[in-house]
């Protein structure tokens, strides 16, 4: 679990600050290279491909969860509660006789949908603020760095809470407030990103030709400075699915009856030690969620960043 | 030099007033009246409500409550809690201490298990060992950190009885909670260590000093370690703020009286004047820390200048 | 239930008798076993001092270090403490009791009917702005004082040494019981106001045990025997109270009782099979039937629930024994009541007929009555966090699947759970407990189900305990009726016919669990360990092995 903590904000933020103090480090170079160059060098990475595979196998299981699911997940059986796995029901029963592995199966929905959504959000708002603020620099860049220092340094708990309560429970309130919380990252990782790319000779030309801003952001800066974005978004497409379960162990994630991994989890916490069947299946459902991302983003990373292979 | 830190420390001022103040806007707009009831489900005494409220202020228009936080702020006071009418400061003065205690000790075992788990994944990258420290990092960051404290404290405080169940502040008990709040950023740490020493070791300067016949462990330690850390030692910036507010479930568990779970109950409450002091703290000791790492980047790499 | 004694769920309604004098044999050891020390882990409470106390944590406390007129035996009946008698006058507006004489505070004043009117005047006093000073509000006077217009009681005095006359504005034949709340205990002059908080955190008092040493708040609470105790001395020498947090606490506690850290204990939910199969062969492990209730409250103002019969139709489609058996596996009981069984003069089984089987037709046929059709919406409201959760959900399918209707769960933190059952215009079911202050029917009744128990502001909003805002004449006449009765069994009867009326033919709250309450405890080094009436270990009674 994150705990709520800013250490979901992933590894690469630290790499972004350095590269704040550090204006003088040298830039990377990276042409955009053709997608068929990527694919190959993506696909000859071992890891990455089984990244992918377990990225795919959960779209998949999202999608097709009623073929996969053997039970209705929110069918109680009060006579077969809390039942070891069997045959009928392969990860057992939780403590209203809800079949769990429907639940894992169900639960994909949400984690492909809080996962991925959130982590838009973040990047949307983090990727407009972080190329204006690494484009213009000055007096633009220093207020939207102050916010963004002010969101690294407010609690998650408070703002969640505070948008929880005013939108009503729900996936959707879940994913902003994971959203509007972790979009500094994506801010301070593109801006220094951008700080690097944008006295790079081809940007340079672009302007002499006379590209437009919006242009030169969109077409010359962005793409290059991409990469490391990529890598913090497929890292924390995991950690999102994390953090939800947070909320539901602190009482304000999604509703109970949901079946969702982090709901599952916490309310198995006080069966630890007698039933531990009940947090070790959807919590190995969050690793192999979080592998697969990691993996891809790795792939990915390498992949556009042909330096690093 | 400076310049730069008053410049800093202005910054710091900023960022700590727009926190407050979106705080104080959140805590305004939560629905549910602070001093209505008593600790549960038991309305309060409608007369001793409207006391309270007058003896809190909470009657007053936002502006004039934040306005009077700021003032008081400023005389280091920062008023007295909801529940048991205690001098906000006196009640934090300990937690604090506990936390930094905590983190501080989580931190030790972040930098040495992130970074030599780091340096072995990158060194021998794609390996069994590479794999094997990006399963412990993905698991590490996949199981809730409430499994991992409960199955450590089973194990060891009950079963085996090598530490103490219920925390006294002592450095026996302190090992379980801290590394129970490492581990996801040891992950996290080993992580980032792999992958700027990937790019490291690939910079022109390092493929020098081995051409010139450097030993590959003058190389490994002089250039690679020392120019692989900054991004280390950043995070570390970042997350130290994290770690101070956001301990609540180790502390739960382990019992440890620090601000991450004094921040979770006050909400619960809405014990305002509490949360208001942790935030207040917790935004002070992040940007403070920030400031420090920058000014250690100039120690780790005089190449950086700060401006 | 998981986590039942935390605050959020029983709150601060528990009053707690003194427990101090033994009336049972094998207590008869003190100075014996020297040093034996009680251990237990509680919350941190809001306060120890009586002018504050009122969580279980906090009266636990305060009953250890003060002791009153009077305290509660199990069964619901009133033993007496500190007062040699006491009787009302003919209407119930008088009474007048006498302090035993010749005893002292720990600091070595007198405990006289001064220090008792002493100790009323600061909880009712302004300055102390006591969340529990309105026990004492049907004293005359109480209102001048509590606004601050007088520091003087004028309704209790003192007359010779040792008698205490109180004044009451409304007549109660049961007043007497009321004194067992920690608020009634006498104060020593030393301890000034009520915000006093050099006192506050170190209080002397008159009770069985005294402070050794100050609070350390969120760490430790820490007492000696007081050996002057006015009555039977207890046989443990020191207390040691480890504060937990709240969230953790009963784990904790049962990880420490299993470790050897503590004395008494209780237990997550989910771990009590495994734990009574292995303390009850050893005779550690102590059930006990509490004076409390779990109820559904419903919202009668407006929305789905404003009708009987749409209650009734909720009540019948609820299988209280699947429940029972599925989710708290045998250890929670059905109730078919309002008032608990722990009231065994006034308790009586099955009066809400709904609750006592689940009845398919009759819910379907009730529901067809009050409009209820398949597809509306019911919300159903519960605060998170306090282990609701699952039976919540279970009696929200059985609904759904009966009815036909939808459940709308709405899980809310308790601050904002709270505000929103009190704001007006609330609809549906919300989950509800109740723990009693003082072993009174009335203590129930009222505040819950009567008219006055509404008590909304200007805005409607409900700031009584009656949030469902059931309101019915007839009801409220029969609990004026009963507290001017002055034969206990003629009021008992009335009692029971207001109950009746209230929860079975209105069906104003359906009720749903009894409050059954688990505990280990360490047998082999303490003997006669029980839960009191007020669900805390009877710390002061129980003797050494």
């Amino acid at each position: 679990m994150t705990e709520l903590t800013k250490s979901d904000q992933g590894p690469d933020a630290a790499t972004a600050q350095s590269a704040v103090a550090n204006n003088t480090a040298e830039p990377a170079p990276a042409r955009i290279t053709q997608w068929g160059e990527i694919r190959h060098r993506f696909m000859a990475n071992r890891l990455a491909v089984v990244g992918l595979v377990l990225v795919a196998l959960l779209f998949a299981i999202a999608a097709a969860a009623p073929l996969i699911a053997t039970h209705d997940p929110y069918a109680q059986d009060l006579t077969n509660t809390l039942a070891d796995p069997s045959g009928d029901h392969w990860f057992g029963t939780d403590a209203l006789g809800r079949d769990q592995f429907s639940r894992i199966i169900y639960g994909s929905r949400i984690a492909v949908v809080v996962g991925l959504a959130s982590i838009f959000l973040a990047c949307l708002i983090g990727c407009v603020l972080g190329a204006l603020s690494g484009y213009f620099g000055k007096a633009i860049d220093s207020a939207i760095m102050r916010v963004a220092d002010i969101f690294f340094a407010f609690p998650l708990l408070i703002g969640a809470i505070v948008i929880i309560l005013v939108m009503g429970r729900g996936v959707l309130p879940v994913i902003i407030s994971l959203g509007v919380f972790s979009w500094a990252t994506v801010a301070r990782l593109l801006r220094s990103s951008i700080l690097s790319v944008r006295e790079m000779d081809y940007v340079t030309a672009a302007r002499a030709l006379g590209a437009g801003t919006s242009r030169i952001i969109l077409r010359h800066i962005m793409p290059n400075s991409i990469a490391a974005v990529m890598s913090y978004v497929s890292f924390s497409v995991g950690t999102a699915v994390v953090a939800e379960a947070s909320l539901s162990f602190l009482g304000i994630g999604v509703s109970p009856e949901v079946p969702e991994w982090g709901n599952m989890i916490s309310s198995a916490r006080d069966f630890l030690g007698v039933k531990d069947f009940l947090w070790a299946y959807p919590s190995a459902a969050i690793v192999l969620t979080v592998l697969g991302f990691v993996f891809v983003g790795d792939g990915l990373r390498d992949a556009l960043d042909p330096k690093l292979r | 030099m400076g310049k730069y830190v008053i410049r800093r420390i202005g910054q710091m001022v900023i960022v700590l007033f727009g926190a407050t103040l979106i705080l104080f806007a959140c805590l305004f707009v939560l629905p549910g009246d602070p001093v209505g009831s008593l600790g549960g489900d038991k309305a309060r005494d409608p007369a001793v409500i409207q006391q309270l409220r007058e003896r809190y202020g909470l009657d007053k228009p936002l502006v004039e409550q934040y306005g009077t936080y700021v003032s008081n702020l400023v005389q280091g006071d920062l008023g007295e809690d909801y529940t048991q009418r205690r001098e906000v400061t006196e009640v934090l003065s300990p937690k604090l201490g506990n936390t930094a205690k905590l983190a501080v000790a989580a931190i030790v075992i972040d930098v040495v298990l992130g970074i030599l788990a780091g340096l072995i994944a990158a060194l021998f990258r794609y390996s069994f060992w590479d794999v094997l420290v990006t399963l412990l990092t993905t698991m590490a960051i996949g199981f809730p950190s409430f499994v991992i404290g409960m199955i450590l404290q089973s194990q060891f405080a009950v079963n085996l009885g090598w530490f103490p169940l219920i925390s006294d502040g002592s450095f026996n008990s302190l090992i379980m909670p801290a590394f129970t709040l490492a581990i996801i950023d040891a992950a996290l740490v080993a992580r980032l260590m792999r992958g700027t020493m990937l790019e490291v070791l690939r910079a022109d300067y390092v493929k020098t000093a081995i051409a010139k016949g450097l030993p590959r462990r003058t190389v490994l330690l002089k250039h690679v370690m020392r120019n692989s850390i900054i991004p280390v030692v950043t995070y570390i910036g970042i997350s130290f703020g994290g770690l101070l507010g956001g301990a609540l479930i180790t502390e739960a568990i382990f019992n440890w009286d620090g601000i991450g779970f004094a921040l979770v109950t006050a909400i619960q409450q809405q014990n305002n004047p509490i949360i208001v002091g942790v935030v207040t703290y917790g935004v002070a000791v992040f940007v403070l820390l920030n400031l420090l790492v920058d000014l250690l980047y100039a120690v780790l790499d005089p190449r950086i200048r700060l401006s | 239930m998981r986590g039942a004694k935390s605050a959020k769920w029983v709150v601060g309604a528990i009053v707690v008798a003194m427990a101090a004098t033994a009336c049972g044999g094998g207590s008869n050891d003190s100075g014996k076993g020297g040093g034996a020390v009680f251990r237990l882990g509680i919350t941190e409470p809001t306060a120890i001092d009586p002018v504050n106390a009122q969580e279980s944590e906090g009266t636990l406390v305060a009953r250890q270090l003060f002791t009153g007129l009077y305290g509660v035996n199990d069964d619901g009946t009133l033993k007496p403490l500190l007062a040699t008698s006491s009787k009302a006058n003919d209407k119930g507006d008088e009474w007048e009791f006498q302090v035993k004489p010749g005893t002292k505070f720990s600091n070595g004043e007198p405990v006289n009917a001064e220090a008792f009117i002493r100790g009323w005047t600061r909880g009712g006093a302004k300055a102390s702005a006591s969340d529990v000073g309105y026990h004492l509000d049907n004293i005359v006077g109480y209102e001048d004082l509590h606004a601050g217009k007088s520091d003087k009681l004028t309704g209790a005095t003192a007359e010779g040494e040792n008698t205490i006359k109180v004044k009451l504005s409304k007549p109660d034949f049961e007043f007497d019981k009321k004194t067992v709340h920690p608020v009634y205990s006498p104060v020593p002059k030393v301890a000034g106001a009520g915000d006093n908080k050099a006192f506050n955190d170190a209080p002397i008092g008159n009770g069985p045990f005294k402070m050794a040493g100050s609070w350390e708040h969120n760490k430790k609470i820490s007492l000696v025997r007081n050996d002057d105790y006015a009555l039977q001395k207890p046989a443990v020498e020191k207390v040691e109270f480890t504060i937990l947090n709240p969230s953790n606490a009963a784990t904790l506690e049962y990880k420490g009782f299993e470790k050897g850290e503590f004395d008494w204990a209780r237990m997550p939910t989910p771990q009590l099979p495994v734990a009574k199969a292995k303390y009850d062969p050893q005779g550690e492990w102590i059930k006990f039937d509490s004076p409390g209730i779990n109820y559904i409250l419903t919202f009668q103002e407006d929305g789905p629930m404003k009708s009987a019969d749409a209650r009734k139709a909720i009540s019948y489609a609820i299988d209280r024994e699947a429940i029972a058996k599925g989710v708290f596996q045998g250890l929670q009981e059905p109730a078919t009541a309002i008032l608990p069984p722990t009231f065994k003069e006034v308790y009586k089984a099955d009066q809400c007929t709904s609750c006592m089987k689940q009845d398919k037709a009759k819910a379907k046929e009730y529901a067809e009555k009050a409009g209820l059709k398949p597809g509306d919406t019911i919300g159903f409201g519960f605060n998170t966090g306090a282990g609701h959760e699952e039976w919540v959900q279970a009696v929200a399918k059985q609904v759904e699947d009966v009815l036909g209707v939808k459940i709308k769960l709405e899980p809310l933190p308790f601050k904002e759970a709270l505000a929103k059952q009190q704001a007006k215009g609330t609809t549906g079911l919300w989950r509800q407990a109740w723990s009693a202050d003082y072993p009174t029917a009335d203590n129930f009744l009222t505040p819950l189900l009567s008219t006055s128990g509404i008590n909304p502001d200007a805005a409607g909003k409900a700031q009584g305990d009656n949030r469902g805002r059931y309101s019915n004449p007839k009801f409220d006449e029969l609990l004026v009726k009963a507290r001017n009765t002055k034969d206990a069994a003629e009021r008992t009867k009335v009692y029971q016919e207001a109950e009746k009326l209230a929860i079975d033919e209105d069906q104003a709250a359906i009720p749903t669990w009894k409050r059954t309450q688990y505990r280990l405890a360490n047998s082999k080094k303490f003997s006669g360990l029980k839960l009191d009436f007020f669900e805390d270990p009877n710390i002061a009674e129980i003797g050494i092995k």
